[in-house]
């Protein structure tokens, strides 16, 4: 089965700071995240694992190094034209605090395309209404609705656009045992049922055992990959990686 | 405590900015009025004051003789009569220019410190002519030139200017001279009287005393200074508390801005505040210690607003400098040590409520990551609001009658300013109230955003406009009271004059009409087609009454209804038949048709008839109208104008193109000149409030620029999900001018109902008699939102360089 790449990067690199303050967060990176999977990066804190994400999905520029969303090359695009891109073909849900405050859920899940002057597909609207399962708290406001509600809220907004990739940074980091389960059974449903596409960067094996891939991160550098995994082995490979940091 | 607080206040500079310049600005306009109006009263006294004159004599009849016998004084080393005569400057326009007094208006130049030359010389020959330097340069005259000048007798000649001086005063109430000629020129056209004799020599009070003994006043040159320095004072006093009614308001407007600043600072470091507490410092610490920020921002704020003040002052020093007068720049310690009092007070009171606040917060508030003060409640503030603008409005509705006597008035005027008091503590609901439904109608996803994120605190943004409201409101206010005067003088110059009327007046209304110009454009006129009335003062006796310093007006019964057309209330006008007397009048002493009076004129036979009609307010007709021929021979009166039906206005005014000192208005002409001073001063008053509105401005930026600051993470979330930065600007943008308009609409609205109570007390109109200023509303309503557009400069290119990165990832 060949699979076409949603998202890939080729050698990239990105190095912060000068001189004594030099640090190199990604040293040369070059992967390939396919449509219509689920990829999980998983890495010890300051593997670059977010960097990563952040330069794949066009929200930081890379030191070097190309990055591509669908054909689209992203070094070569002004701010504007990237901004649209994300707007129009890219999903985020962020760790916390991904929704604005003064719109209600239904107005945060339709905002990039407010932003974009276009109107929701009624039936593609309503599927994702279905799978978050919020419909009597469309018109509440982010402060009504609980951490894993305002999650799922950013899950629809990532959706609703149907885009090439949605990238998930750290997505149930604030979140309970419950809310969690119920997020990241949505993020799968959407791969499963929406056939989107997921790369999504966490810390806990359990979250990447929902991942068609793992892929595991250390010093800058892709150190691994572990295909259909479970949270076994995913802490397993894991524990392999601190130690080895602890040791160099 | 206080070395954290000002460690912390230096590293972040930028936030206390905007505060500052609320401060600056506040203190700058109180030490201006102050330094204006020291310097002012230091001019008169000290720098353009005479000291060559040992004493200023003056008497009934001051001639030569009388010099000549002073000069034979003991003690007395020089004597000068002083001669003052008719003399006018035309300007380039052919009539008189300038505000002087023409009959004062010429002098004999003499060596005295009277003059000052400030450029060319003194004047040698009867073809040469000194002028004084403000109204020269209004007529637009220089040395070398060909000046013209209006005679007594309404000949005029042309003389060259040979030199421009600046005039000192000796007495108090003595005019300044526009022209100055050389002695032997004065002799013949001023003549050989004098208005004052002045007096050099060694013992000034002897003199003085010796001088009484002839039957003449004296005063001595000590006596005459303070008398100067006395009007000097009192006149800068005056000046200092009209300005200082605007640098109140300003300073208020400061305040408004100030603390909400404050209440925005204490919110964001609430964190840090908690922090503080967990480690162990006492609620009076946090609180004294955000206090001592106030202050040390105060004292900071009002050095440059000092500064500021004394540099305003002396640029207003230099530009009301027209009188001629040699300007002295004073700053008194007063001025300093009051505009630092002013600061410091202002900014401490108006951070006190946020540093409750702040100090309130709990320690455990620390721990957690999203630390937020509770919200502030709005209940008691509505309750208040809901209070005064009953008690307001209800003051006002009790007094809404017509006449209104001194008590009502002060009611009245009193029930607004507090129904504008509630409409202030309402303002937090209203902008919920108001905005609400626009967050509905915003189409676009920026806008409801803007307009939601300006009704997230409304109190917030309730503060911002309410600066904004301040400085509005008194604009809109005096706006509608003069658009309504206008509108009442408008109203009686139509009642009163057809529109063919023409009317021949001084060029300045306090000049005389000269009876030659009447005795023209009579002979130039069909008989009964010209009213020439005149005013005078007058006794009036009816049974019961006497009522003294009334007003009479007499007109030919001829020209009513013909060339004067003015209403009539009861009765008729039938001059011939009686007396016509103004409703104020009637209503005062409860004259009716019919009533007996007796006007006692005061070298003249008494004159009785019965009255025959009531007349309404009216442009020419004061008092009690008589008929003109009945007035006694040799009752001259004050003329108001020559007034001509049918003639035609460019004829006469050719006809008397040979007159400077007199105009042809049309009607409209004339009520453009009624309303002008009116207009005059209200630009005036407009452009001082004008410091409230710049001040209130600065708050909106304010407010703008630390919401973008807490929106930070926002911000984020929006660009990365697809915002470009030109809708983050726009966002922050429409949220701007959401703000400002909602503070001009607030604003014009208390303005426009604060100026028809106004309207009402002082025109005893009835209050929805009033006129809208439409063009001003119109004016200002643009106004707000470009100042909407103005304000978010900064803040949005702020808000569109947010780091989307660093805006999210930092959890």
């Amino acid at each position: 089965m060949t699979r076409g790449a949603a998202a890939r990067a080729v050698e990239l690199t990105k190095i912060y700071g000068q001189g004594e303050a030099r640090v190199t967060a990604l040293a040369g990176v070059t992967v390939s995240f396919h449509a219509g999977e689920l990829t999980a990066i998983m890495g010890p804190s300051g593997s670059g694992k977010s960097t990563l994400m952040h330069c794949v999905a066009g929200l930081d520029t890379a030191s070097s190094g190309k990055s591509w969303i669908g054909d689209t090359e992203l070094s070569a695009l002004s701010d504007d034209a990237l901004t649209i891109l994300r707007r129009d073909r890219v999903g985020f849900v962020f760790q916390a605090f991904n929704l604005l405050p003064t719109l209600t859920a239904i107005e945060n899940i339709v905002l990039p395309l407010d932003l974009a002057g276009r109107k929701p597909d009624p039936a593609h609207a309503d599927a994702i209404i279905d799978a978050i399962g919020l419909r009597d708290r469309l018109h509440h406001r982010p402060g009504q609705l609980s951490g894993g509600q305002q999650q799922r809220v950013a899950c629809a907004r990532a959706l609703i656009t149907k885009p090439d990739v949605i990238f998930a940074d750290e997505p149930t980091g604030a979140l309970d045992s419950r809310s969690s389960a119920e997020l990241l059974s949505l993020l799968r449903r959407s791969v499963d049922e929406l056939r989107q596409t997921v790369v999504m960067v966490t810390h806990d094996p359990a979250a990447a055992a929902y991942a068609d891939r793992v892929l595991f991160l250390a010093d800058g550098q892709i150190v691994g990959e572990l295909l259909k995994p479970d949270a076994d082995s995913i802490l397993d490979r894991m524990r392999d990686l601190e130690h080895r940091a602890v040791t160099v | 405590m206080l070395r954290a607080v000002l460690r912390d206040m230096r590293a972040h500079p930028g936030r206390m900015a905007m505060t500052l310049v609320a401060i600056v600005l506040g203190v700058g306009f109180v030490v201006a009025t102050w330094v204006v109006s020291d310097s002012a009263a230091e001019t008169v006294s000290s720098g353009s004051s005479r000291s060559d004159v040992a004493v200023q004599v003056t008497g009934e009849e001051l001639t030569p003789e009388t010099v000549s016998e002073l000069r034979a004084l003991p003690g007395v080393t020089k004597a000068q009569g002083v001669a003052f005569g008719y003399s006018a400057l035309v300007g380039k326009d052919g009539k008189i220019s300038g505000y002087s007094f023409p009959d004062m208006g010429g002098t004999a130049w003499d060596s005295s410190e009277r003059f000052s030359l400030v450029s060319g010389r003194a004047p040698a020959t009867d073809k040469e002519v000194a002028l004084e330097e403000a109204s020269a340069s209004d007529a637009g005259v220089g040395v070398g030139e060909s000046a013209r000048l209006l005679n007594g007798d309404g000949s005029s000649r042309d003389a060259t200017v040979v030199g421009i001086y600046t005039y000192r005063r000796l007495s108090v109430d003595e005019s300044t001279p526009v022209a100055a000629f050389d002695p032997a020129t004065a002799k013949q056209t001023l003549g050989e009287k004098y208005s004052w004799i002045e007096l050099t020599g060694t013992d000034a009070t002897a003199i003085a005393k010796a001088i009484a003994g002839l039957g003449l006043d004296a005063k001595t040159g000590v006596e005459l200074k303070a008398d100067r320095e006395r009007a000097a004072t009192s006149e800068a006093e005056f000046a200092r508390n009209f300005l200082l009614a605007f640098a109140g308001v300003a300073l208020l407007a400061g305040m408004f801005v100030i603390a909400n600043t404050f209440t925005m600072l204490v919110a964001q470091r609430s964190r840090h505040f908690a922090l503080l507490r967990a480690v162990g410092a006492r609620r009076g610490q946090v609180r004294r210690a955000i206090i001592a920020e106030a202050a040390v921002l105060g004292l900071i704020g009002s050095t440059i607003g000092a500064a500021l003040g004394v540099g305003l002052g002396w640029l207003a020093m230099t530009l009301i400098r027209t009188t001629g007068e040699t300007i002295v720049f004073a700053v008194s310690p007063l001025a300093i040590l009051i505009g630092y009092l002013v600061g410091v007070v202002v900014t401490v009171v108006a951070a006190y409520g946020s540093a409750r606040r702040g100090s309130a917060i709990a320690p455990v508030a620390a721990l957690r990551a999203d630390a937020s003060l509770p919200r502030r409640s709005i209940v008691l503030r509505t309750v208040a609001g809901a209070i005064f603008i009953t008690g307001g409005v209800a003051a006002v509705i009790a007094t809404s009658g017509t006449p209104l006597s001194k008590m009502e008035r002060a009611v009245g005027m009193g029930g607004a300013l507090i129904a504008w008091l509630g409409v202030l503590f309402l303002a937090p609901l209203l902008a919920s109230a108001f905005l609400k439904p626009l967050s509905k109608v915003a189409r676009s996803a920026t806008s409801r955003l803007a307009v939601r994120n300006a009704i997230r605190d409304p109190l917030r943004t309730a503060a911002t406009a309410s600066a904004l409201m301040i400085g509005l409101a008194l604009v809109t206010s005096f706006a509608t009271v003069s658009s309504s005067v206008e509108e009442v003088m408008t109203k009686t110059v139509k009642n009163d004059l057809p529109a063919q009327t023409l009317a021949v007046q001084p060029v300045q209304a306090w000049f005389d009409l000269p009876e030659a110009v009447i005795e023209r454009v009579k002979g130039m006129s069909p008989k009964d087609s010209v009213a020439t009335p005149v005013q005078g003062g007058v006794r009036v006796t009816l049974p019961g009454h006497e009522l003294r310093g009334q007003t009479w007006t007499a007109v030919e019964p001829a020209a009513i209804g013909t060339v004067l057309t003015p209403p009539i209330k009861e009765g008729r006008w039938d001059l011939k038949g009686g007396f016509a007397v103004s409703t104020e009048l009637a209503d005062e002493f409860g004259l009716k048709v019919g009533t007996q009076l007796t006007l006692h004129f005061e070298e003249a036979a008494p004159i009785t008839a019965p009255v025959t009609g009531i007349y309404p307010d009216s442009y020419v007709m004061r008092g009690v109208v008589l008929n003109k021929e009945l007035l006694p021979a040799g009752l001259k009166g004050y003329p108001l104008g020559v007034f001509v039906k049918g003639g035609d206005q460019s004829k006469l005014t050719a006809a008397l193109a040979d007159r400077p000192d007199v105009v042809v208005r049309d009607r409209d002409g004339l009520i453009a000149a009624q309303t002008e001073p009116i207009r005059l001063a209200l630009g005036i008053i407009s452009a001082l409030l004008g410091a409230a509105v710049v001040i209130a401005v600065f708050g909106v930026v304010n407010t703008l620029a630390l919401s973008v600051l807490e929106r930070t993470r926002e911000i984020g979330v929006f660009r990365a999900v697809g915002a470009t930065r030109k809708l983050v600007r726009s966002s922050v943008r429409w949220e701007s001018i959401v703000i400002a308009s909602y503070g001009g609409v607030l604003g014009i609205g208390v303005g426009v109902l604060l100026g028809a109570v106004m309207q009402h007390v002082i025109l005893t109109q009835p209050i929805f008699s009033l006129t809208v200023p439409w063009l001003l509303v119109g004016g200002a309503l643009a106004g707000m939102v470009v100042v909407g557009v103005v304000a978010a400069l900064w803040p949005a290119r702020r808000a569109a360089r947010t780091d989307v990165l660093a805006a999210i990832a930092t959890a």
